[in-house]
């Protein structure tokens, strides 16, 4: 797998070159009860590489913050500006994880990876060997024609990733991804992950109620407060990787962010 | 390398659907034979296979319907497939854009809600009128009425496709028109599927109704003819054609559409 790995040409990083700003992004929805606002008033920015993790109880406007960032909805003020130009709408230089597994049903695990790519101008040799490659990074490379109610929660994410790892994404949004997988099938996810990110240095924007998961996995934390949702806390997490959850630093910082959560 | 995601028949799967055929054969038999129903209202079931036997292939001294089938059912099975290949064309896109755009939905409700109460029988005084006798009645009828099942499907398969779905090709760069074929269609395809055959199997019903009137060949003319003449075993020859025929086309269309449609093969 390894050799795999390597055959994925890196992005080149320039140190702390800015990849996306939220600059004073507030949102609201009209329900039968009157004006609900959602988002109030958030600003932040993510360098290229970083993965940071949005940490909230359900119902802080996380995911809402997350459908704007990949152009689902459109914010009620401010912007979202993705290497400096505004995000207009949905495209592939920000492509979501979603939380339930959003798979093709009628296309095979190898036709679901490459459907991104069809209108593409690249000879269907390199599509081939595409398919193989991120088949390969994310260990399903046994699994290339099965359909996706044939295959488990975890393995249906891991067809989730390849699809949208083989568009070279700027930003990869994530969405609660393993939220519905069991304890186990979780922690591999979140292993994978991370090769997946130090191999391929993308930028990632986690959305999780998990503290764990968010300790397990950030570079930075934001945490969110909720109604209306805005920014309460940003947490550094400087441990290095792969973390230990019964080392104490973890533990500190778990500790911290879950009772920031209860507030 | 995949293994098969149906479930597979035991080995006497295949007589499961032929239970029901075989049973009531039997019964028919048996109420022919003992004499309970009379030969002038149930005839035989060796004499309406001899009297199927000629209509088919007809005998050398020739006979009233003596190897007439070939020419009914080629009528026949034109009209149908020129009114239900209407249905389709104007039904389908209807129905995908009804299930998709409010104001389609809102500007269809009303006409296809009032004229679906119809039956559809009310309108053969008129078509006879505006088209007269034959091919375009027919035709006509059996579009009306294979066009509602047929967008009424349509309308609810495109209308419950996952949004997240459309929402995944978005993001992965799909513009409308290629969404709409590989993502929206391939998603309501059970729906459409379940509309294309129930259109098609209401079309046989029409098809007989317009046949009705006058035509001088046809499987629905041969029916109404026999009536005429006091042939009952010409009318259940007549029944049992087109329920074969009519249970054939059902498993073309099928068999058609799995051929043609991953979506179709792989989900249904």
């Amino acid at each position: 797998m390894n050799s795999h790995l390597k055959a994925v040409p890196r992005k080149q990083p320039h140190p702390k070159e800015r990849v996306l700003r939220i600059d004073r992004l507030s949102k609201g929805f009209h329900t039968a009860a009157g004006y609900l606002p959602v988002l109030d008033g958030m600003s932040f920015q993510v360098e290229q590489g970083e993965l940071i993790a949005i940490l909230g109880r359900s119902g802080c406007g996380k995911s809402t913050l997350l459908k704007i960032v990949a152009g689902f909805i459109s914010p009620g003020s401010g912007k979202v500006l993705l290497n400096e130009r505004p995000v207009l709408g949905p495209g592939p230089d920000r492509c979501v994880i979603f939380q339930e597994d959003a798979l093709f049903p009628w296309l095979t695990v190898g036709e679901n990876i490459t459907f991104g790519l069809k209108g593409k101008k690249i000879s269907k040799k390199q599509k081939t060997a595409e398919m193989h490659r991120f088949l390969n990074l994310v260990g399903l490379s046994e699994f290339r024609d099965y359909l996706p109610r044939e295959l488990s929660g975890g393995m249906k994410q891991r067809v989730a990733l390849a699809r949208v790892l083989i568009l070279r994404p700027e930003v990869l949004l994530m969405d609660e991804p393993f939220g519905s997988l069991d304890a186990q099938s979780r922690e591999e996810m979140q292993n994978l992950l991370l090769s997946l990110w130090k191999e391929l240095s993308h930028t990632i924007l986690f959305v999780t109620h998990d503290v764990n998961e968010a300790v397990v996995l950030a570079d930075r934390i934001l945490l969110m407060d909720k109604n209306p949702g805005r920014i309460r806390e940003e947490v550094w997490v400087d441990l290095p990787r792969p973390r230990k959850r019964e080392n104490s630093a973890f533990l500190n910082i778990s500790k911290r962010l879950s009772r920031g959560l209860r507030i | 390398m995949r293994p098969e995601g149906r479930r597979t028949e035991s080995s006497t799967g295949w007589f499961l659907p032929w239970a029901i055929p075989c049973l009531f054969i039997s019964l028919w038999w048996a109420v022919t034979a003992t004499g309970v129903m009379p030969a002038y209202l149930l005839p035989h079931p060796i004499d309406i296979a001899e009297t199927g036997y000629v209509y088919i292939f007809g005998k050398p001294e020739g006979g009233l319907y003596g190897g007439r089938f070939v020419s009914d059912a080629g009528a026949s099975l034109l009209r149908v497939g020129c009114g239900f290949s209407l249905a389709v064309a104007v039904g389908l896109p209807l129905g995908v854009l009804s299930g998709r755009l409010w104001f389609m939905r809102k500007l269809m409700s009303t006409s296809v809600n009032a004229l679906r109460a119809v039956p559809g029988i009310t309108w053969l005084p008129l078509a006879l009128v505006w088209f007269g006798i034959g091919m375009k009645t027919t035709i006509f009828l059996v579009a009306l009425a294979a066009f509602f099942p047929v967008y009424l499907n349509a309308a609810a398969g495109a209308g419950q496709v996952n949004p997240r779905l459309l929402q995944a090709g978005a993001m992965m760069g799909v513009r409308r028109l290629r969404g709409t074929f590989a993502i929206l269609l391939p998603g309501a395809m059970s729906h459409l599927m379940a509309g294309l055959r129930l259109g098609l199997g209401i079309s046989w019903a029409y098809l007989v109704l317009g046949e009705l009137t006058g035509v001088h060949n046809g499987l629905g003319a041969v029916i109404m003819d026999a009536r005429m003449l006091g042939r009952i075993d010409m009318i259940v020859v007549g029944i049992i054609v087109i329920a074969v025929i009519g249970r054939t086309s059902d498993h073309l269309l099928q068999a058609g559409m799995r051929c043609c449609f991953k979506s179709a093969r792989r989900m249904i």
